[in-house]
């Protein structure tokens, strides 16, 4: 109850939510972007001169920010893209970039904490939650993912996406998912699962978190244009074997993980980052200084 | 000069019939004719999970390679390594027999870092060419075991970006070195205008960065064949489909072909991909142009490169670069100093303990020199005591 009054309050506010989309490129990250704001959010990538083909690009970090408006309530987004990731031939880098911009924002918000006059507008720049984008491989997870969601998620929320889905078939896509969450318990990943109390809880909640549980990594496909399909207007790819459409719950988990991100589990991400993660990093933060101090 | 009439010639005719009765009889290294050349070797290079093993299995129908057991992925210690496997296999077609060799490369572009995995690839590449050379070189030179790579297949990821850098590179090096094929591998990912864009910026990437592909002479005797060649060189890079299960399409019909829950994607359907092309290229057309261009052109080149530096008959100098065998190397060196560091130890502490007792029994003799130096100086102080006496 005291959660539905907190909402009404915001409903006028709107709300603020910060999400990271990390992936190698030509998994469908930007167009995942551009599809969940249902805008060009972000500009295709422009591909360079063949000649320079070659030269390895280093990851980048760069947000973009948009006002969406989901059933009557304003969301400000920022999505925060990493273009680049995964595109070196040694990698090693982009994890310290990702991290260390993860990092600068809490110390932002530290610093602002410890300010004897704070500034009622300050900016809260955290990140709420990345989505990682696996690579429909069909195997299993690569050492650069298991790296990487085990480097990130005691900083982040780390919710683990598939890529272009539209590459498997509906078996190899069940085997898959499987697979990966398999790898991710044996490397004891902690990523972000949709957590319930089955104690606390009511049996809506307990249904809803198992059931979003149960579809890790999502299944995503991307796609900006419309197309006509039996007279409707949907977002969709064509293939000359048929239609895949985007909001379709039988095609991909876009509807369903956008759902959860910008409705019902906004408000659980962002506690969950200011509650724990910003509280680890804190107190890691501050006994290091304190160690300092004492040496 | 006079020139034989049909029919009434001296048999120079029949001379492709005979080449073909030879070559039925010896069989064949892959499906083509070659009187009596071994087993044509092809490399599938590209990173895992894009399709190559359900490729093969596809192109020659049958399972040459058993697709990838995941229950024993924990089982393996992450070790560097891109490891070559070789898979051999016979194939008979029409009482016409063929040796088979695929060479599968697991695990290329799967690390955080991944400079120099292609250097193993590269390596067995020009191994074949060596050893193939030293055998050349020996006196008898009968049985000779041709190992060379005939073609390799390097299968793109379909970002419908354009090539990666590490793609680049290793394209590059496996350019000079044998016939490579660029093929975009699930192709089903991307629809026909995407495609076809990708396809476009591939082949501007080969150009600007010079990468050597498989090009072959379109020209032909007859009109069918110049036509057939000019669509397959146009459809470079080969978009492809693997699958080796049979699905009903909507029209009822039975092919290869993967179900989607919005349609079927058919291997053979040459609106859906290339497959129908690469396997005639492969196969049917160019399998002849691929073996005699690997030993007339890159053998040679191989050749002349090493005749330049080495004589007959001299090994080669390895320069061991393999990431493995510099990690071997590395524990292995750890190890010896590490066992050097403990012997020197227990002879210094064997030291320590011998220069103690040394000490000790010096102290030891000390004190009986002194024991006897006071025994002595008693006996002389009797002896002093006792001769007065006597007077």
């Amino acid at each position: 109850m005291a959660h539905r009054i907190g909402r009404r309050k915001n409903v006028k506010k709107g709300f603020q939510f910060t999400l990271m989309v990390v992936g190698a490129s030509g998994l469908g990250r930007t167009t995942f972007i551009n599809t969940l704001c249902d805008a060009d959010v972000v500009p295709k990538r422009e591909c360079d001169e063949p000649e320079m083909a070659h030269v390895e690009e280093a990851i980048k970090i760069k947000p973009y920010t948009v006002e969406l408006d989901e059933d009557g309530v304003k969301i400000s987004l920022t999505v925060v893209d990493t273009p680049g990731f995964g595109d070196m031939i040694d990698n090693e880098y982009c994890f310290q970039e990702i991290l260390g911009y993860l990092e600068r924002q809490y110390d932002d918000i530290l610093s602002e904490e410890s300010r004897i006059k704070r500034n009622p507008r300050f900016r809260d720049n955290r990140v709420h939650a990345l989505l990682y984008f696996i690579t429909p491989t069909g195997h299993s997870l690569r050492e650069i993912d298991i790296e990487l969601m085990k480097r990130l998620s005691p900083r982040i929320n780390v919710i683990p996406v598939v890529g272009k889905a539209d590459t498997f078939t509906p078996q190899e896509l069940a085997d898959f998912k499987k697979r990966v969450m398999e790898d991710i318990e044996h490397h004891n990943i902690p990523i972000y699962n949709f957590p319930y109390d089955p104690e606390e809880d009511d049996e809506e909640t307990i249904d809803e978190n198992s059931e979003l549980r149960s579809l890790l990594p999502f299944a995503l496909i991307g796609c900006e244009e419309e197309i006509m399909v039996n007279g409707r207007k949907v977002r969709g790819r064509q293939y000359p074997w048929g239609i895949v459409e985007v909001d379709n719950t039988q095609h991909c988990d876009f509807a369903k993980l956008r759902f959860a991100l910008l409705s019902s589990h906004l408000q659980d991400l962002k506690e969950i980052t200011h509650d724990y993660l910003y509280e680890n990093y804190r107190t890691e933060k501050l006994s290091r200084s304190a160690e300092n101090l004492s040496d | 000069m006079a020139s034989t009439q049909a029919g009434a010639g001296i048999g120079i005719a029949n001379l492709p019939n005979q080449r073909h009765a030879i070559a039925s009889k010896k069989g064949s290294a892959l499906t083509m004719m070659i009187a009596g050349k071994q087993a044509t070797p092809r490399p599938l290079i590209g990173e895992s999970g894009l399709g190559k093993t359900t490729f093969i299995n596809t192109l020659f129908t049958t399972t040459i390679k058993a697709p990838k057991n995941h229950k024993r992925r924990y089982n393996k210690t992450t070790e560097k390594t891109v490891e070559i496997e070789i898979i051999r296999a016979e194939l008979e077609e029409k009482q016409f027999s063929v040796k088979l060799s695929v060479i599968d490369t697991p695990g290329f572009g799967d690390y955080t870092n991944n400079r120099d995995s292609w250097m193993p690839i590269i390596d067995f590449i020009d191994d074949q060419h060596e050893s193939y050379m030293r055998q050349d070189q020996q006196p008898k030179r009968q049985e000779l075991s041709d190992m060379r790579v005939h073609c390799c297949l390097y299968f793109i990821r379909p970002t419908g970006h354009t090539l990666k850098p590490l793609d680049i590179e290793v394209m590059k090096r496996l350019g000079t070195r044998v016939n490579l094929i660029p093929v975009i591998a699930k192709a089903d990912t991307m629809t026909p205008t995407d495609l076809h864009k990708f396809k476009k910026r591939i082949l501007e990437v080969i150009a600007a960065q010079n990468i050597q592909c498989y090009t072959f002479s379109l020209e032909s005797d007859d009109e069918a064949s110049t036509k057939r060649n000019m669509s397959i060189m146009d459809a470079m890079p080969f978009s492809i489909i693997g699958s080796t299960d049979d699905v009903q399409t909507s029209d009822g019909r039975t092919v290869k072909g993967r179900q989607y829950s919005w349609g079927v994607a058919e291997v053979e359907n040459e609106d859906h991909c290339d497959f129908k092309k690469l396997r005639q290229l492969l196969i049917r057309t160019h399998m002849l142009d691929l073996i005699h261009s690997t030993e007339e052109t890159h053998y040679e080149n191989y050749r002349r490169a090493q005749m330049e530096t080495r004589k007959i008959g001299e090994p080669k100098v390895k320069t061991v670069t393999n990431p493995k065998w510099k990690e071997e190397e590395e524990a292995l060196r750890k190890r010896f100093t590490e066992q050097v560091r403990l012997e020197e130890n227990r002879f210094r502490s064997w030291e320590q303990q011998l220069i103690a007792e040394r000490d000790r029994l010096n102290k030891d003799l000390e004190a009986e020199h002194s024991h006897i130096k006071a025994l002595e100086a008693e006996l002389e102080s009797m002896q002093v005591g006792l001769s007065p006496k006597r007077k």
